[in-house]
């Protein structure tokens, strides 16, 4: 009889602090989203391609923090609230990215969540990844300012072309062309990586103007640098698999490695914005 | 007179299932609600939240392409706590023949699971515990091993249950 009070206390304890830490998250929700909600107006949200074009104009690499620490950064504490409320977090998650790019990222810098998706473009998960989910992302979070998508390279040796795929696809970034050019190289994967080529397949989606300056900055060989400081980062988050997504907000770290359904993410990002 | 001895083979694969089955059953539900990502340890153990835990938990259920969108979530939300429940249960030791059955369904349905992804080349992690784990031989011998231990252990519970108990009062002969 011990034994089963003791095993009922037990597990009414576990479901008690589950519960009770939902409620605690669910009360703060409210403040984040109204935080959120106050912050979006004033600013403004960046379509995929106006984020795009946007970045075309910035030349320099704006990282913020050069130490490449996965881990949180501590949340700040609210200015106008009450003593006795938590603190109220901060919107903007962009700031303690080490390394961010903003040519190669997509949406608002000040969104609550932001993803890093360390992607192969020979693999066919990141293929899968890309178009049956990260479209959509794109089109419901990503445009209205919830989520600000990295892209981060990560070409697995084990893939041929994928190297030149991320260089071509890193030289578009810099002239505003990444969605273009990352959505040819996932749609037409079966056929650039059986005759490699990347070059024709990035060329049909670009302007013979914008192509002369992607091929000079695949050629400059400067692009290789970039690549390899985001395969550094991804061993920072130990990345041994392409895709791997890691989540960052308010001040939590979500690693995922495989392919998501469009269905549980959403479900995992409302989770992540109500708190 | 005792009818039996206290230590028999039976009972030690009782005893062995309870003490190795338990604990990595409450390891397990308790890694998948409150410690999602150990490599970040120790600053997102500080500022975990359980349900976004359960809900980054729910990829992993959903990786193995078994179950619909609400599947998923319903999984992803009763496994952990299950686990824990069983664990506890098979430790203590009360109405194992209700629980004992149950984990072992329970273990029986992950080794199954496991064995199709891998069949199927689904490059995806186990999802047993925080640590994410590819699917390979080792992880299906491991949990077949730990199948085969909580079929034995259910079935020696329940024969156990006809035998009386070592420690019981002895039965009295009466006296001629």
């Amino acid at each position: 009889m011990n034994r089963a009070i003791i095993a009922i206390a037990a597990v009414v304890l576990l479901a008690s602090s589950y519960f009770l830490t939902r409620g605690t998250h669910s009360i703060s929700a409210d403040r984040s989203v109204s935080a959120a909600g106050d912050a979006t107006p004033a600013n403004p949200v960046n379509s995929p391609a106006s984020s795009a074009a946007t970045s075309t104009n910035s030349a320099s690499n704006s990282s913020a923090s050069a130490a490449p620490q996965p881990p949180a950064t501590p949340e700040p504490a609210g200015n106008a609230a009450p003593a006795t409320a938590p603190p109220l977090p901060t919107p903007q998650v962009g700031a303690g990215i080490p390394d961010l790019d903003p040519k190669e990222a997509i949406g608002s810098k000040t969104a609550p969540i932001v993803m890093e998706v360390f992607s192969d473009y020979q693999c066919p998960a990141c293929k899968v990844l890309y178009t049956s989910t990260n479209r959509l992302l794109m089109d419901n979070y990503v445009s209205t300012g919830k989520v600000y998508l990295i892209h981060r390279d990560f070409p697995l040796p084990m893939h041929a072309h994928s190297r030149v795929a991320a260089q071509y696809s890193r030289a578009a970034a810099q002239i505003g062309k990444l969605e273009p050019v990352a959505d040819a190289l996932f749609q037409n994967q079966e056929k650039w990586e059986q005759n490699g080529d990347v070059d024709g397949t990035v060329a049909a989606v670009l302007s013979s103007a914008e192509m002369t300056k992607v091929r000079a900055l695949v050629q400059s060989g400067t692009l290789d640098a970039a690549i390899e400081k985001d395969k550094a980062l991804g061993q920072t988050y130990r990345v041994n698999q392409t895709p791997t997504t890691v989540f960052h907000s308010k001040g939590q770290t979500f690693p995922y490695a495989g392919v998501m359904s469009w269905e549980i993410l959403k479900q995992f990002l409302d989770q992540l914005l109500s708190k | 007179m005792m009818e039996s001895s206290p230590i028999n083979f039976r009972r030690a694969i009782i005893w062995i299932g309870r003490l190795i089955l338990g604990p990595i059953f409450i390891y397990a539900g308790y890694s998948k609600a409150f410690l999602p990502n150990t490599h970040f340890w120790p600053w997102f153990f500080l500022k975990f939240s359980v349900a976004t835990n359960i809900a980054n938990f729910a990829f992993q259920v959903d990786a193995f392409q078994m179950l619909p969108p609400w599947g998923v979530q319903f999984v992803a939300h009763a496994l952990p706590f299950t686990e824990i429940f069983l664990g506890v249960m098979l430790l203590i030791g009360w109405r194992l023949r209700i629980w004992a059955p149950i984990l072992t369904i329970i273990m029986i349905g992950f080794t199954f699971v496991v064995l199709r992804a891998y069949l199927l080349h689904m490059n995806i992690n186990c999802g047993c515990f925080a640590t994410p784990e590819p699917i390979g031989l080792k992880k299906i011998l491991e949990d077949t091993a730990m199948s085969i231990l909580a079929i034995l252990m259910t079935w020696f519970v329940f024969i156990e249950a006809r035998q009386p108990h070592p420690w019981s009062a002895a039965q009295e002969v009466p006296s001629a």
